[in-house]
């Protein structure tokens, strides 16, 4: 099936998820799920020979913890001149525990360019007669993979339910579809997320056509010819990719083999990508003209920009416009999953897809004389790297590259670098409207994008900003009184991606009380008791300013009393602490922050008349390469005074530092916890 | 608005029927937007809603077999533009959807009028079931805009369905007004269990229209610790009954019900002489009446319920060769049974050793609170048996596998049943365990390290309600599944990154009351420095209640599952040289109903951590959520005191 480039914009970092006049059909799905238990009428068929053949074949490395195991899996392509691709797909589990189950359930998922030939499953059970249900048993859904802002796909997903997928029992499944993909490229991933037996792949070329393999996450196997331009791959005993917080995104863990076909001769109008050049230039010819303006949005831009007078706030201006006025909405039909829309559509009807959006904000920077390129990426940093072979099936977001003349120089502008043909570009993506014009989200930075240019595309790395730019600073101004109350005011002042945090959290708050559940979470985290006793929220819509909250809190029996000592916790609020690397197995993959960060906390105790510091917890200075921790707590003039900088540097840990990663996560953690304690004055 | 209630007996024979009645609409006829709704910025009495409803409207026929819909929603902000994207769900083969109109009305008055593609898109497919939504999204809608669409629902003319007004949703609603046409061959019944909004006047029947106007509804919202939302939105429900039933008196009613329910269950049940050969196998003639009923019941459980296993596809029943049972001499001989049969069969057997015993349907209060005045059978929906054992009622349901003697899953517990006899019978209410009967006890032996870590053994039992939950929920898991549940548990239960490992095999199969599991635990840095002194906090299994009632504000009763309580007594052991030099002072606080007791003991260099907690409450009105809240802070105030430690040489100055 053909790959889709549409991002959904606001994905909820922490999230809340609306479902609007969709909860029902979420409902629905588990009803589909419950169908499909129900009502398979199965026969008494026997598994097919190659399944047969793998009831005693030795099981691939597992631990106790693994739901099944693949035995095989097999996809022969048969690839025609005509550019169409029939493949036979093959998989076999054997179940080892209840979890496995969900290996019983078949899904493929098919759109206008694909048509399923032919689907069928089996059961082999540790004891009694196989199993065997068709297509006619199979659901149809085109809801699974489906993001909720998709209005409309032609996506669709066939679910067969095979019987008895129960630990012991081993489940297969074949089906065939005919492809008539846009590009003849094929990604073969091979690593799953149980470990695997066997796989194989198998690719038969039509006379005097060629293919081109790279592997990512894994040494490269050559392959047998089993036949005239007929290529065979196997591999054996992988391993499972399990899943981890905080690790980098499946494409760039799992082991795949990408593979172009090229036709004879070379000349052929369809054929895979053998550069990024190419991709580019067939990206750009798919989107030839639809960024062509209409005299309605060459108004709308005169409009706009008519008490602009500088090109930057020209640009803001029409960066205003698109993010704020053109609603996210996709609708991905056919080609329209990696196509735009017109722009003279999607500013007509106010809304379309990251794409879409792209598509219109490049036409209308056009219009004010500002040259502007697609860049297609990835939501998600490192799914694309330099090691990528030139392919689109990495990428699924869309954004611009937006030529900066000469002297437009502002602070504002951070998401910059300087290209070599295009001289300085701003990087900006109009579907995240809570991201400033001037700067980019941390996932976007130290992303590699294809920048699509006239001359074809190129795969460019974009900007890792300062981690200045991202920030939680809180301040607070508090008092102590001898019965242990603690109050005062608490600032906090967020920037950049935590600033865009809150306010997406805020957009599900239907009513202003709502608006301070984020702080009254934070604060039980870190009081036992408290009041919030005045909160404000500032900057709530103004994106380009920092969001502010400040708040007046009460909490009794902060400090705890212990005989004639008060015994107080310097760190007051917020915690940087996680538990993410305190498991029993060891980490296998690197640790990815969202971007790159640095919070500060600096609050002031005033103490009670009558009581001195006794005792401080000591200072800590944690420097690693990846990010520094450094916390001070000192006692000047009655007034206890604890600071703390938390800073990530580098966005990636490797697997080498996670050990000193988790080291530090304890140095912040046991700092969170310690105490000053505080004694009578002795006079 | 329910769509999947089918009232079985309610086909149409007669094939004469349903002439639609078809609301004439043109796409000119959309009623006025007023220069106020045009201007509004905000809803006052929605602070900070995305968007409202201005007005909506449902005019259903039954006779006719359809349903209008209307809706006119102000957007008022960038994030209730989402409104804008419409999908409306329906059974291809039961219903259709027509005439889809929508528009936008800018906010200077002018209008858009859709004329976009509504696109068909398949929910699911497949075996009879096509579930497909018609999906469309409005152009140019901005905060400020107007958006409204209109469109009919057709039903299968051959059916009648139960069906609900929903007052409550998910947003503020200025105006709404719902018509009926009930079909005329059915009797129908409507109530509005959960009141109506304030200013609403009760729906009206006139000239075979049933009508309601209502405004202002407010927004319905979700909180954590509320009640099932049927119980809370505002609505009203429709419900059928079938041919000649035309009881309106709730008394009556169910009566009559309890006579129809008795009748197959008697048949069922009437093997007497077969069950009393199977009750001489089960008991002895000296077994006291408790003793025999228990034995009796535990015979019950060991036959296999297919109520309580995964789900298997109809080609595995099928191979299977499970037969039904007509009566409960079947089901003894079968040794398989539904969890409904299961307690027919010890109803049969408890009569068989001369119990009074009758069988009960009860409404599981996790959707419904019960109440028989609307008259809805549907909402009986739990059965179990009532037995006589020395003068007391005792409820019982054999038929939910690991349902200890005497206990009731938690939805069947403390709600009203219709116990049947041949007169129809009467209401009965099931018994509410106490808190402690629902406990969690967790007990530590731990020793304190130089480092600060705490290590030793943990031996947490659950009981009552608190163990039956685990069973049936691990139900299907294997060992490893039920080891990282058990562990993750504990992990939840402790304010810090733990170690922990369990170490024994609970009994996961049983109904004994009991689940007791064992552990290793390690949990590093529990205690932290001041200075020279070390502070050691005592609520050691204190984070479930660290993030309870967070919020000062409350709309929603708080309703919780069932009464529980927690006991902690844990043992630390101090390096040795090491001293407390100072205790927090006991705490107990006794709020009615919930209760804390937190103490910290000095025995000889053995620290010595208790701590009770008491949440003896089903349903609490909002009114109280403040003083609730108060209470859970009291708790983690308590939670959070630490005992001072002097480290060994340190403690020579002290």
């Amino acid at each position: 099936m053909n790959s889709k480039l549409s991002w959904f914009p606001a994905q909820p970092p922490h999230g809340t998820k609306h479902v609007g006049q969709r909860t029902s059909i979420v409902a629905l799905l588990a009803f589909a799920a419950g169908m499909l238990a129900a009502t398979p009428r199965a026969i008494a068929a026997d598994a097919p020979g190659w399944m047969r053949a793998l009831v005693n074949a030795p099981l691939p490395a597992h631990d106790e913890k693994t739901d099944a195991v693949r035995l095989y899996s097999e996809e022969i392509l048969t690839v025609q001149p005509n550019g169409k691709i029939k493949t036979l797909e093959r998989e076999a589990y054997k179940i080892l525990r209840p979890g496995g189950k969900v290996y019983g359930s078949v899904r493929a998922s098919y759109d206008s360019e694909t048509r399923i030939t032919s689907i069928k499953g089996w059961c082999i059970p540790a004891q009694g007669k196989d199993y065997e249900v068709k297509e006619k048993d199979a659901m149809e859904t085109s809801l699974y993979g489906v993001e909720d802002s998709e209005l409309v796909t032609d996506v669709r997903t066939k679910l067969l339910q095979i019987p008895a997928a129960d630990p012991g029992n081993i489940v297969g499944y074949e089906i065939d579809h005919e492809d008539r993909p846009y590009i003849l490229q094929d990604e073969w991933i091979f690593q799953s997320s149980v470990p695997t037996r066997e796989a194989r792949y198998t690719l038969q070329l039509p006379p005097g056509w060629e293919y081109k393999a790279v592997w990512l996450n894994h040494p490269e196997v050559f392959p047998a010819a089993t036949g005239n331009n007929q290529w065979q791959w196997m591999i054996s005993d992988v391993k499972a990719v399990e899943p981890e917080g905080e690790m980098p995104p499946w494409q760039s863990v799992a082991g795949q083999m990408i593979v172009s076909f090229l036709p004879a001769g070379g000349g052929g109008q369809k054929k895979g990508f053998e550069s990024w050049g190419e991709v580019g230039s067939w990206y750009l010819e798919l989107t030839r003209g639809r960024r062509d303006a209409s005299p309605e949005i060459k108004q709308k831009v005169a409009a706009l920009t008519a008490s602009a007078l500088a090109p930057l706030a020209k640009m803001q201006a029409l960066a205003r416009f698109l993010q704020q006025d053109i609603r996210y909405v996709a609708i991905e039909l056919g080609i329209g999953g990696l196509q735009p829309h017109p722009a003279v559509e999607v500013f007509t009807k106010r809304y379309g897809d990251c794409k879409d959006k792209a598509t219109l904000m490049s036409s209308m920077l056009k219009e004010i004389g500002v040259d502007s390129f697609y860049i297609v990426i990835n939501t998600k940093r490192g799914a694309v790297t330099p090691a990528t072979p030139p392919h689109l099936g990495g990428f699924n977001h869309v954004i611009l590259a937006i030529q900066l003349a000469d002297g437009i120089n502002d602070s504002s502008l951070v998401a910059v670098m300087q290209h070599p043909k295009l001289g300085k570009i701003l990087f900006f993506d109009p579907t995240d409207d809570l991201t400033p014009f001037g700067r980019l989200r941390g996932p976007l930075q130290a992303n590699y994008g294809m920048l699509v240019m006239p001359e074809g595309g190129e795969l460019t790395e974009l900007p890792q900003l300062s981690p200045a730019m991202n920030a939680i600073n809180r301040t607070a101004k508090l008092k102590l009184d001898a019965n242990g109350t603690l109050q005062g005011e608490v600032k906090e002042t967020r920037l950049g991606d935590p600033a865009s945090y809150q306010r997406y959290a805020l957009r599900a708050a239907t009513k202003d009380a709502d608006k301070i559940k984020p702080i009254e979470t934070l604060l039980a985290h870190s009081f036992a008791t408290f009041q919030v006793t005045k909160a404000t929220v500032t900057s709530l819509d103004s994106t380009n300013l920092p969001f502010e909250y400040n708040y007046t809190i009460v909490s009794q029996n902060y400090a705890k009393l212990a005989g004639n000592l008060l015994l107080v916790r310097p760190r007051v609020l917020g915690s940087k602490a996680t538990d993410l690397l305190e498991t029993k197995e060891p980490r296998r993959y690197p640790v990815e922050f969202d971007g790159p960060e640095r919070d500060t906390d600096d609050f002031e105790i005033t103490l009670p008349a009558g009581y001195e510091v006794e005792d401080l917890p000591p200072p800590v200075d944690a420097e690693y390469s990846f990010a520094n921790y450094r916390s001070k707590a000192e006692a000047n003039g009655g007034v206890l005074r604890y600071t703390r900088t938390l800073e990530v540097k580098e966005i990636s840990v490797p697997l080498s530092k996670v050990e000193e990663l988790k080291k530090l996560y304890r140095v912040i953690a046991n700092d969170e916890r310690n105490a000053a304690v505080l004694r009578p004055t002795v006079h | 608005m329910s769509f999947f209630q089918r009232w079985m007996q309610t086909v149409f024979l007669s094939a004469l029927v349903a002439v639609l009645f078809v609301r004439p609409v043109r796409a000119d006829d959309w009623q006025p937007v007023t220069p106020e709704e045009l201007k509004m910025t905000s809803e006052p009495q929605a602070p900070g809603a995305p968007a409202v409803y201005l007005y909506r409207q449902v005019d259903r026929d039954d006779q006719g077999s359809h349903e209008y819909n209307f809706k006119r929603i102000k957007i008022l902000t960038e994030e209730g533009r989402k409104y804008a994207d419409i999908e409306l769900p329906f059974w291809k083969d039961r219903q259709n959807i027509r005439g889809i109109q929508a528009r936008t009305v800018r906010p200077d008055g002018s209008i858009v009028n859709f004329d976009g593609k509504v696109y068909e898109k398949t929910i699911v497919k497949g075996k009879g079931v096509k579930y497909l939504a018609k999906t469309f999204t409005l152009p140019d809608v901005q905060a400020g805009s107007i958006i409204e669409y209109r469109y009919t629902y057709d039903m299968d003319g051959g059916y009648v369905f139960d069906s609900r007004w929903i007052l409550s949703e998910e947003l503020f609603t200025k105006r709404a007004k719902f018509s009926l046409i009930s079909n005329h061959q059915f009797t129908l019944r409507w109530s509005w269990p959960r009141g109506l909004p304030p200013g609403t006047n009760a729906p009206e029947e006139k000239s075979g229209v049933i009508r309601l106007e209502t405004q202002n509804v407010p927004a319905f919202q979700t909180e954590d610790y509320m009640p099932p939302e049927n119980e809370l939105k505002f609505r009203v429900d429709f419900v059928y009954s079938g041919y000649g039933s035309t009881e309106s008196d709730p008394e009556k009613f169910w009566k009559q019900y309890g006579k129809n329910q008795y009748g197959p269950i008697d048949e069922f049940v009437g093997k007497r002489k077969a069950m009393e050969g199977a009750v001489a196998q089960i008991v002895s003639p000296n077994d006291g009446p408790e003793v025999k009923l228990q034995k009796i019941y535990a015979r019950a459980q060991q036959v296999r319920n297919t109520s309580f296993e995964s789900g298997k596809t109809e080609k595995e029943e099928k191979r299977e060769k499970l037969k039904d049972s007509n009566n409960v001499e079947d089901v003894w001989k079968h040794g398989y049974a539904s969890g409904a049969e299961i307690n027919w069969l010890f109803l049969a057997l408890a009569r068989a050793a001369g119990f009074e015993a009758y069988p009960v349907f009860a409404s599981g209060r996790h959707e419904y609170f019960f109440n028989p005045s609307v008259m809805n059978r549907s909402q009986l929906n739990s059965d179990l048996v009532l037995v006589k054992v020395n003068g007391k009622d005792i409820y019982l349901d054999p038929g939910t596998t690991f349902a200890p003697y005497g206990l009731l899953p938690w939805p069947e517990t403390g709600v009203q049943g219709l116990r049947v006899d041949k007169d129809g019978g009467s209401w009965v209410r099931t018994t509410l365990p106490g808190a402690s009967e629902s406990r969690i006890e967790r007990k530590a032996s731990l020793k304190l390290t130089d480092a600060g870590d705490l290590e030793g053994k943990l031996t947490v039992t659950f009981l009552g309600l608190e163990a039956l939950w685990r069973r049936l929920d691990q139900r299907d898991e294997d060992d490893a599944a039920r080891k990282k549940f058990l562990e993750d548990q504990v992990k939840e239960s402790v304010p810090a990154t733990i170690h922990v490992d369990l170490t024994n095999k609970p009994d996961w199969k049983s109904s004994a009351p009991t689940l007791v599991a064992e552990y290793d635990l390690k949990i590093p840095g529990w205690a932290s420095a001041a200075g020279r002194r070390v502070l050691i906090p005592i609520g050691l299994f204190s984070n479930a209640e660290r993030h309870v009632f967070e919020h000062a504000n409350r709309v929603n009763p708080i309703y919780l599952t069932y009464p529980s309580q927690k006991i902690d007594d844990a043992t630390i052991e101090l390096p040795p040289g090491w001293q407390a030099s100072s205790l927090p002072p006991e705490q107990n606080n006794d709020a009615h109903v919930c209760v804390y007791a937190v103490r910290a003991e000095n025995m000889n260099g053995m620290l010595h951590l208790r701590r009770q907690l008491t949440v003896d409450f089903l349903l609490l009105d909002p009114k109280y959520y403040s003083p609730l809240r108060d209470f859970f802070q009291v708790v983690r105030t308590g939670d959070e005191q630490q005992i001072v430690v002097v480290p060994g040489a340190a403690s020579a100055r002290n």
